[in-house]
């Protein structure tokens, strides 16, 4: 079973069968009837242009007396048939699959960012892509080939029961060679698995070089290194390139075999089909044709196992840790909160200063949970932040990063990111309050403007200003600033702060803020200085202003 | 260009640049020749099989060289598949490492952070070139064969029974016809199809750059629901795709049946002697059976080549992205302006960088002196333009309007100061070797004494030798093992190991700590001496080392 070591994802998976299984069922069925159809319909035809040539010859007389209307009509049904199941086949088992992964790949991203923070947060934006796009494509072959046992079970069974009208050796001898067949794809499959594993694992270091290389461009270009980057890249490129050719000679040795089999056992059942009569012979044979050929293809399928491990074992630590829990979990109106032996207490506004790399963000993090936080590190309401869940933590403070990070998506939607309940007037007056209000009421489109990926469309003061409103939506009895004003003109800052002063007036919400530039800080009431060699964990002093 | 004719022309530019990309790829022809060779095989099988069938009956002896000649032809169309698949994947191959260089050098040429995305350089570079593969080994193959095997098969057809190579022939072009129909109505399907998918993963891809967000704003549920609903989206519109497809492909199919249904009902009737009209021949069943099993392989080089419609359309949506990549690249080897023997003056005049496809400049006629050997810091918040700036000097962002000066060299003259520059920048490269060889980088031939003295001058031998063996030791992609710290250190060495007159530094002191930022600080200046520095930051220290500072 490809699935035995990944049992996360086996479990999702089984469950996406189960809740697909009226489809699959169909598909099932319909793969039965399309090979039971198939098989007929080559017998079928073969018998009837024998038996047709044996009563022409006959005479005039024995040809008036061939019933050639129920044959005529049987194939007619049986070709009709035939493509009938194979679309209804194609549809259900494919809507089934699509259906299973389009419930599979929010799974995963939910799994992901149920994940420890350290994990979640390394995962790299091309591997994210790999995962959640083509790693769930490649298993989508598990949904898309439950229906292979039926139709090549049913092939065979038919085509040895027709085989046996012309004696029980053709039968027989058909039956070996589906074994044979089977025994063959069998011995390959190792080949073609391993072949699999290093194409998708080859795939996946091309990506990663041309990632690293095009973010280190300018260096490339600076040390004269580009062409050098290109030829590692084309070495890559066909080393990948090299497992491809590889696996096609493979496939192309599996097909191979799978032809010399096919012709060597409609000889056989044709030489063994001796005794009986012309059309039967003709029907044995044509019956082996069209028994082998669906075998064949449900065997092909088997050489994507390679591929389909691998994607499993890359997809299978992204759920290791469950789904994402319940939302605000915590139990505080409004926490005091500690770190480093001091107390603040509910609604203060606290100023963190201190040079660049003094450990400021860091600690805006572990308070997030973005980055685990050390045992005794900060604590809430007296209760050790490492101890409590990350939901727990994070529902006390609305947050607006250093980096401005913003959703690709429309201002409405960054927004709704803090409060989805809010309607209008609350995002107009949160808007209002960052001094973005007139900008977006200019736009078109209004709180339906696209910002672009990462606010591409807003100039830095105006990503800065955006993640400020969003902070400000989100009811939290804390708010974390992290230089808010960075990039506003000193107009704009100071009507931002006046107005931020204004609303925490009215809110009471705390207040964490850390700037280089001094009006922001004018806004608190205590000071804690970051600095000194061991910056990163501890507040140098701290004071009241 | 404007927007809408090349939109409306796409395809066909598409198409001429698939033909000229796979220009004098013999590999694509061998393997379309050899898929040919597969209808003689075909008819062997077809001899094979029906006098093998009637011989039978007269004993084993006289149809065992038919039987052999059927396994033989069986295991020859095996050989001839084999030997086309492999034939068309090593043209493909060629075509594909072609593209990949192309594709990748436009990549370096406007590294993401501009106009484009890091997702999109990774799709264009990887998947991009990878959806040529099908083209070139399934699809040309396909189309060549089409062209002729239908026509050796019913010419074999024509010795045993001219009448059924005559329906065969007839049958041909309404089965052309439609075939052509079904792939024109999927093509747009699958467009649209191509479109939600491509949507779909720069959905994840957002949503994954910006998890700190979610998490920080507890939007994980909502996040998984608006996936969720994108992803149904998709899925709703690839089962309408598939349908079509299936419908199409099913049509074709049964359009073949009922072919080879009217081939089969003329000779049964003309067997059975039955026909209501004369004709010119009459049938044994030798001849008959033929013929019926020839008639399917008619059919099959068409609906092998219908399969294969996808592989096109794949790489007309490929090519979509790689065409503007291969017009736009630049030359890999930037010409050496006049070499510069001391710290020359840097002039920005008005410079304007407008990204193409973007409405608005990253800095519109910008203004700025950095005399000679002097530092100027540039301050600003993320994407505010600090990098662009000087990725300008290197020729990696594009002057759409001014110019910048270095001493008497113009930028829009030479392209890209880059031989004269020396850089430290926010991603380090680092490639699989020793801590010396990735130091090495930014000067080959640089002796070991030479590499000891920058590694140690950016406080990279203390921290490396005590931990583990120096400068030998190993690096793996991932830098495993160096800190970020570290990394930016490196990145410090490499500058300092080129002797070029001007230093341009990216974040040089980002995710050190107060006391390595100190000591960088002395680096920095000790680089600076004799050269012109212009140094991106946030940090106020590294400010405080500048003769003269900028916010953007």
């Amino acid at each position: 079973m490809i699935l035995a070591k990944t049992k996360n994802l086996r479990a999702l998976v089984d469950g996406e069968r189960r809740r697909q299984g009226r489809a699959l069922a169909l598909a099932s069925l319909s793969a039965a009837v399309l090979s039971v159809a198939s098989v007929a319909l080559l017998s079928l035809s073969g018998w009837f242009i024998a038996a047709a040539a044996l009563a022409g010859a006959a005479g005039l007389a024995s040809a008036q007396m061939f019933n050639y209307l129920i044959p005529a009509a049987a194939v007619r049904f049986l070709a009709i048939l035939r493509t009938g199941f194979r679309y209804a086949e194609r549809v259900a088992s494919h809507e089934a699959a699509l259906k299973a992964l389009a419930r599979i790949r929010p799974a995963l991203f939910a799994g992901l960012a149920a994940a420890p923070p350290k994990e979640a947060l390394a995962l790299s934006g091309g591997e994210a892509s790999a995962r959640l796009v083509q790693d769930v494509d490649a298993i989508e072959t598990l949904f898309a080939r439950l229906s292979n046992p039926w139709a090549a079970g049913a092939a065979v069974a038919s085509g040895v029961a027709l085989t046996g009208l012309a004696g029980w050796a053709p039968a027989l001898a058909l039956a070996a060679f589906c074994v044979i067949a089977t025994f063959n794809a069998r011995h390959l499959a190792p080949s073609h698995a391993r072949l699999g594993r290093d194409q998708q694992r080859a795939a996946g270091a091309l990506k990663d070089a041309v990632a690293a290389f095009a973010a280190a461009a300018p260096e490339l270009r600076c040390y004269g290194l580009e062409t050098w980057a290109a030829d590692e890249i084309d070495a890559r490129g066909r080393a990948f390139g090299a497992l491809k050719l590889q696996s096609a000679r493979a496939q192309g040795w599996s097909s191979l075999a799978q032809s010399a089999i096919l012709g060597l056992a409609i000889a056989t059942v044709v030489a063994l089909a001796a005794r009986a009569s012309t059309s039967l012979a003709a029907l044995a044979g044509l019956a082996t044709v069209g028994t082998l050929e669906i075998l064949a293809g449900v065997l092909k399928a088997m050489e994507q196992n390679g591929a389909v491990a691998e994607a499993a074992d890359r997809l299978e630590p992204l759920l290791v840790h469950g789904a994402a829990q319940g939302v605000l979990a915590g139990s505080w109106a409004e926490p005091a909160i500690a770190f480093d032996g001091q107390l603040f207490a509910p609604g203060e506004r606290i100023a963190i200063a201190g040079p660049s790399g003094a450990g400021k963000t860091t600690l805006f993090e572990r308070l997030l949970v973005l980055r685990a936080p050390p045992a005794g590190f900060v604590q809430i309401d007296g209760v050790d932040l490492a101890a409590l869940s990350a939901a727990e933590a994070r529902r006390c403070f609305a947050y607006a990063p250093q980096d401005a990070a913003l959703l690709a998506g429309t201002v409405r939607e960054n927004l709704a990111l803090a409060d989805p309940q809010a309607d209008d007037d609350a995002l107009w007056a949160v808007l209002h309050d960052a001094a973005l209000d007139i900008r977006v009421q200019q736009a078109p489109e209004g709180l339906d403007s696209w910002v672009g990926e990462n606010g591409a469309r807003l100039s830095g003061g105006e990503r800065r200003r955006l993640c400020l409103a969003r902070a400000l939506l989100r009811p939290a009895p804390w708010l974390i600033l992290d230089e808010p004003t960075e990039g506003l003109d000193e107009a704009t800052e100071t009507l931002v702060l006046n107005r931020l002063q204004q609303r925490l007036d009215r809110t009471g919400q705390g207040l964490l803020i850390a700037s280089h530039r001094a009006a922001p800080l004018r806004l608190c009431s205590r000071l804690v200085q970051f600095g000194g060699s061991d910056a990163a964990q501890t507040p140098a002093r701290s004071a009241r202003v | 260009m404007a927007v809408a004719p090349a939109s409306v022309a796409a395809p066909f530019a598409a198409r001429d640049w698939l033909r000229a990309a796979g220009k004098g790829e013999g590999g694509v022809q061998l393997s379309g020749l050899l898929l040919i060779l597969d209808a003689f095989a075909a008819v062997g099988f077809a001899l094979g099989l029906a006098f093998g069938v009637t011989g039978i009956s007269s004993g084993l002896l006289r149809a065992a060289p038919w039987l052999a000649l059927l396994a033989a032809s069986a295991a020859l169309r095996g050989l001839l598949a084999k030997a086309a698949a492999e034939a068309g994947a090593g043209a493909a191959l060629t075509v594909k490492a072609f593209a990949r260089r192309h594709a990748f050098a436009a990549v370096l040429a406007q590294p993401p952070g501009g106009a484009r995305t890091a997702g999109e350089s990774m799709a264009a570079v990887v998947e991009g070139v990878e959806a040529l593969d099908g083209y070139f080994s399934r699809f040309i193959p396909a189309r060549l064969a089409s062209a002729a095997a239908p026509l050796v098969v019913i010419a074999a057809a024509a010795f045993a029974s001219p009448i059924s190579a005559a329906i065969m022939t007839a049958t041909l072009i309404p089965f052309i016809v439609g075939m052509v129909l079904a792939g024109l109505s999927a093509a747009e399907e699958s467009r649209r199809q191509f479109q939600a998918l491509e949507r779909l993963s720069g959905l994840f891809l957002d949503r994954v750059r910006a998890l700190p967000l979610i998490l920080a704003f507890q939007g994980e549920a909502v996040q998984v629901r608006a996936l969720t609903l994108r992803a149904d989206e998709l899925q709703r519109r690839t089962a309408s795709v598939l349908r079509i497809a299936f419908i199409s492909s099913g049509v074709l199919e049964f359009f073949a049946a009922i072919s080879v249904a009217v081939v089969a009902v003329y000779c049964g009737f003309n067997l059975l002697r039955l026909l209501p009209f004369p004709v010119p021949e009459t049938l044994d069943l030798t001849r008959a059976l033929f013929v019926l099993a020839l008639a399917p392989e008619v059919y099959a080089p068409m609906r092998r080549l219908a399969a294969a419609y996808h592989d096109r359309q794949a790489a007309e949506a490929a090519v979509a992205s790689l065409a503007p990549l291969s017009q736009a690249t630049q030359p890999l080897t930037v010409a050496p302006p006049p070499s510069l023997d001391r710290a020359p003056a840097i002039r920005f005049v008005g410079a304007t960088v407008l990204y193409p496809g973007t409405d608005r400049p990253v800095f519109d006629r910008f203004d700025l002196d950095v005399p000679p050997d002097s530092i100027t810091v540039v301050l600003g918040p993320s994407g505010a333009g600090k990098s662009t700036l000087l990725h300008l000097l290197l020729g990696l962002a594009p002057l759409s309007a001014g110019e910048v000066w270095i001493d008497g060299l113009q930028l829009s003259a030479v392209g890209s100061f880059a031989p004269l520059i020396a850089w430290a920048g926010q991603a380090p490269l680092i490639v699989p070797g020793t801590l010396a060889d990735n130091i090495a980088l930014a000067r080959r031939g640089a002796t070991h004494e030479e590499i000891a003295e920058a590694a140690e001058r950016v406080g990279l031998g203390g921290a490396l030798g005590a931990r583990t063996m120096g400068l030998d030791a190993r690096l793996d992609e991932r830098g495993g093992g160096l800190s970020g710290g570290e990394r930016r250190r490196l990145a410090f060495a490499r500058a300092l190991l080129k002797p070029a007159p001007i230093l341009l530094l990216d974040e040089p002191t980002a995710n050190l700590d107060v006391e390595s930022e100190r000591r960088m600080l002395s680096v920095i200046t000790e680089a600076a001496k004799g050269r012109t520095t212009l140094i991106a930051t946030h940090s106020d220290r590294v400010a405080a080392l500048a003769d003269q500072v900028i916010r953007l």
